[in-house]
């Protein structure tokens, strides 16, 4: 007892030292995968207080952009319109709102506190479970997709960027209709890449990349951005897809949150296989 | 007392200023401002290493709720904490450290402030993007890194030892 005691004392600093390490890392690597609770993030209350205070003083230099940018969403909207269009066959023609039933609700939100310079970005809203939001929603801004909701407080909420290693976004390339998973290499916030992606069919520059909306987070069709360069991958039929992101996130202001109405009715067909695969 | 104020005031200061300043600025290249091993390194000669580890690891803790680091900060600080003592010892000038001096610059000289909070710098940019990109295959981009922000936070230290602290008389 005594010797545990003099080895206490003896290596008291490495000790406290390694608590200290030990404490830090093992939240490290947590809160990378999956954060416990939000009280350790920019979500806590205290935090997201101090970062929308930031955000109520410095809108005001956005305006001019975030104005320009709404009215140019506004005007696109106008154009799909039902009224402004012109209806060419006046007797067929038939609108049926029983036809189409909303899958998708669209949550706005407001950037309140980001980065684009390490290696796992993420972004704050300020909106939270009290709209609504929960993990794993999917994030996207009028010009393209952000990310998915990595963890929410009741007014707040932290979204893992596209802009982290391992975000996996399932894409399609148009207009050939080959889908791989979104990648990024940790460096560069305007590109990002794309795995998976045979070789057999050839792809131009500047296609359009969009959402597959596979895992139903994201609708299908959501840009993400416009391929710039191939690059074969050796020793494999692959192209590695170098894409340039169509959002610039160091400049992000208003989003939007998407929440799937049929997530669960697809995740219950799905877990639904499982069980009898394996009574088989 | 008039130390342990100041000493938490200038904590303070660096926080807010790391949080709402230095993290804001993108100067690309990988550069990233860190400006709070500054503060590790300028507590008092005389400050015990278990204080040193304290403080270090609370300064990282905050850092770290508010920007989405989780623990990141905490562990590099923690070690560069550590290894205070040890490149400070092995930097000593002939006749000790004196109380009265602050681990400055202005106060120790050029050669010595190189050395020593050029080490330790190394040391916790090192850890601090190898644990961030959490692998040695970005080896090349981690040390681009390393090295660019080491060269931008030595002269910003530099700069803001001036603003910040009087030389101590002699």
């Amino acid at each position: 007892m005594q010797q545990l005691f003099a080895f206490l004392k003896r290596f008291r600093i490495f000790l406290v030292f390694l608590l200290f390490q030990v404490l830090a890392i093992s939240t490290y690597v947590q809160y990378l995968n999956f954060p416990k609770s939000q009280y350790l993030t920019s979500a806590s209350y205290f935090g997201g207080k101090i970062y929308g205070t930031r955000y109520e003083i410095m809108k005001h230099f956005k305006l001019e952009g975030s104005n320009k940018t709404l009215q140019q969403e506004n005007s696109s909207l106008r154009k799909k319109s039902l009224t402004n269009l012109y209806q060419i066959n006046r007797f067929k023609f038939q609108v049926d709102d029983t036809v189409y039933e909303q899958q998708y609700d669209f949550i706005p939100g407001l950037v309140i506190n980001s980065s684009t310079d390490k290696v796992n970005n993420y972004f704050t809203l300020n909106t939270g479970e009290l709209q609504g939001v929960e993990r794993g929603m999917g994030v996207f801004s009028q010009k393209g997709v952000i990310g998915v909701v990595h963890n929410t407080s009741a007014h707040y909420a932290v979204v893992k960027s596209v802009l982290t290693k391992d975000i996996n976004i399932d894409v399609l390339v148009l207009p050939v209709g080959l889908y791989g998973f979104l990648k990024w290499n940790g460096a560069d916030s305007k590109r990002g890449s794309i795995t998976g992606i045979t070789n057999d069919l050839s792809i131009k520059k500047g296609s359009r990349v969009v959402t597959r909306g596979g895992a139903g987070v994201f609708p299908k069709g959501l840009l993400i951005g416009y391929v710039e360069k191939l690059i074969p991958v050796e020793g494999k039929p692959l192209w590695e897809v170098i894409i340039r992101f169509s959002e610039d996130y160091r400049k992000l202001d208003r989003v939007y949150v998407i929440k799937n109405l049929f997530l669960k009715e697809q995740n219950t067909l799905e877990n639904g296989i499982q069980p009898d695969n394996k009574r088989q | 007392m008039a130390v342990i104020f100041v000493q938490s005031f200038r904590f303070i200061l660096f926080v807010l200023f790391q949080l709402f300043v230095f993290n804001q600025v993108e100067l690309g290249f990988g550069i990233h401002l860190l400006m709070c091993p500054l503060y590790v390194f300028l507590l008092p000669f005389e400050t015990t290493i278990l204080v040193l580890l304290f403080v270090a690891f609370g300064m990282g803790f905050f850092i770290d709720v508010f920007s989405n680091t989780y623990g990141l900060h905490a562990s590099s600080l923690v070690l560069m904490a550590y290894f205070r003592p040890y490149i400070f010892s092995l930097f000593a000038p002939r006749d000790e450290y004196s109380f009265l001096k602050n681990p400055t610059y202005m106060d120790m000289g050029h050669l010595w402030f190189f050395s020593s909070f050029g080490t330790l710098l190394l040391i916790h940019n090192t850890w601090f993007f190898l644990l961030e990109s959490f692998s040695f295959r970005g080896l090349f981009y981690s040390g681009q890194k390393i090295i660019l922000s080491f060269i931008v936070i030595y002269c910003l230290s530099l700069l803001i030892q001036r603003i910040m602290i009087r030389q101590t008389k002699k």
